[in-house]
């Protein structure tokens, strides 16, 4: 019977938790109430281990009074006595709490997917309830996008301490296409825990509404690779690269969708082919450039040639 | 992914790059490259045409000066990682192009175009400035002093092309305006494409 009223409170919990979210949601709230939600979230969670029914609905209760408009100093921490790491979290943003959320959910993709039920469990490891799975959307976006976020950062701090012990000489500096092969498949190795559910994930990047993010999550991470890889055009070679890297990157990502190869060893060939193919292009665009080039000065010397011939035949 | 010729320095901007208002250093330097980038092929077109005659020298030499700038801005894009304007090609061809029709025009004509050109530049480079100056003065001091040199630069072509009679030139007041109208749509798409 006090099962059955915790969690008729539980239920109700996670209604107004929704509603309040949304009301927050439509204002440009302070982060006074962003404390305050996450705090209603632990004590909605504490309510799954104490069985205090009536009092913690006295305690639900009190909260929308305390909503107040005015500014307060970011208040004293909710006391409470909640699972053990719990307590020593400072005042934390809901942005913080929701990544935390995020990068508990990944451990549960590869069974249940990128779906709000991934959340879920990820918000039950982190002590919290599951009604926090509808602090997003239900197609699993946020999860997505959070992933391929972290990626992207891992991907920069790798570079970086690549760079680092190039400039102090402790690595050899690679060549261009070294560079990016090995770029671009520690990128894609990132991938390999989830590659089963992987494909549902880029369906998703494509739905109109996710599209402004993911597109931009693409861009920085190939503008990342190039620039490590020492790219200083100015010119309209800086699309072009860019343009060409984004091309290999995505062929080889669909191509490792589909490979069933021991360590995805002919993903690698594949990228090692574009990459290779791409330095190929680049040379020949410059052999056609400077042909080119010699092609119009010879014609230029005919023409100057021809026109003192006639004016020679002219004079005589 | 041209191979051959490109130096490829591993270059850290991270510090450069700690508090600084992206978005608006962003523009700001794209549309200065653009500019630059586009007066280099106008002085150019103009050499083509009058080269050889007796303003050739003071064309030689204010193209020199932009030279100097746009490699300035070179390094500025690279430093702030700066996308470069798409529209490169366009402002290409279309640089020379009026560099040399004012050409065409005759020598006053050619400096007519230097006029409009120096003075639009000189007005944005201003406005340019004063966004700088109210942000934070301090902060973004290394470019500040860039750009304030560069217009006083660009102030001193448009008087040596004043000098030069460029308000005898034919249709002075209409091509002056044409050419700071096209300017001004240049400036604009530069600094959002």
């Amino acid at each position: 019977k006090m099962a059955a009223a915790v969690a008729g409170n539980l239920r109700r919990a996670g209604w107004r938790l929704w509603r309040g979210r949304a009301v927050v949601r439509c204002q440009l709230y302070s982060p006074q109430r962003a404390l305050q939600a996450s705090a209603v979230l632990r004590r909605v969670s504490d309510e799954q281990k104490e069985p205090l029914a009536s009092s913690s609905q006295q305690q639900f209760d009190s909260h929308p009074t305390d909503h107040q408009p005015e500014q307060k100093p970011p208040g004293p921490r909710p006391s409470y006595t909640g699972q053990g790491g719990q307590e020593s979290e400072d005042y934390e943003s809901e942005e913080q709490l929701q990544h935390r959320i995020l990068t508990a959910a990944l451990e549960f993709v590869p069974e249940h997917g990128w779906t709000a039920e991934a959340i879920a469990e990820g918000a039950k490891t982190l002590g919290l309830s599951v009604a926090a799975a509808g602090m997003f959307h239900s197609d699993g976006s946020e999860l997505i996008l959070h992933f391929v976020s972290q990626c992207n950062t891992k991907l920069s701090e790798l570079l970086e301490q690549e760079q680092k012990l190039v400039q102090l000489g402790k690595a050899e500096k690679k060549s261009t296409d070294q560079f990016l092969r090995d770029a671009v498949e520690a990128r894609l190795r990132m991938l390999i825990p989830y590659i089963e559910k992987w494909p549902q994930a880029l369906s998703i990047l494509l739905l109109p509404h996710n599209i402004p993010s993911s597109l931009n999550l693409l861009t920085s991470m190939i503008d990342d690779i190039w620039q490590y890889a020492g790219d200083q055009s100015t010119d309209f070679n800086w699309y072009t690269r860019r343009a060409v890297l984004t091309g290999i990157y995505n062929t080889t990502e669909l191509v490792m969708m589909q490979d069933s190869s021991p360590d995805f060893e002919d993903t690698w060939r594949f990228l090692e082919n574009r990459v290779a193919d791409a330095m190929n292009m680049s040379d020949t665009a410059n052999q056609v450039q400077s042909t080119g080039e010699a092609v119009v000065q010879g014609l230029m010397g005919a023409a100057v040639t021809v026109s003192n011939a006639e004016t020679s035949r002219a004079v005589r | 992914l041209p191979a051959g010729g490109v130096s490829l320095r591993p270059c850290s901007t991270r510090a450069t790059l700690e508090g600084i208002n992206k978005p608006v250093i962003d523009r700001i330097i794209r549309v200065d490259h653009a500019g630059e980038y586009g007066a280099n092929r106008i002085y150019a077109g103009q050499m083509a045409v009058l080269g050889r005659s007796s303003v050739g020298p003071i064309i030689q030499q204010m193209w020199n000066q932009e030279k100097y700038h746009l490699k300035k801005f070179n390094e500025l894009m690279v430093a702030y990682r700066v996308r470069p304007t798409v529209l490169l090609p366009f402002w290409n061809v279309a640089g020379f192009v009026l560099g040399a029709g004012s050409a065409l025009l005759g020598k006053k004509g050619a400096m007519a175009c230097t006029v409009a050109v120096e003075e639009s530049i000189s007005d944005h480079y201003n406005s340019q400035i004063r966004t700088l100056m109210e942000e934070d003065p301090e902060k973004y001091k290394e470019l500040l002093q860039i750009i304030k040199q560069f217009r006083d630069d660009e102030r001193e072509h448009h008087d040596i092309g004043l000098e030069c009679d460029a308000e005898t030139a034919p249709a002075y007041s209409v091509l002056k305006t044409a050419i700071q109208l096209g300017c001004k749509a240049a400036i604009f798409l530069s600094e959002r494409i």
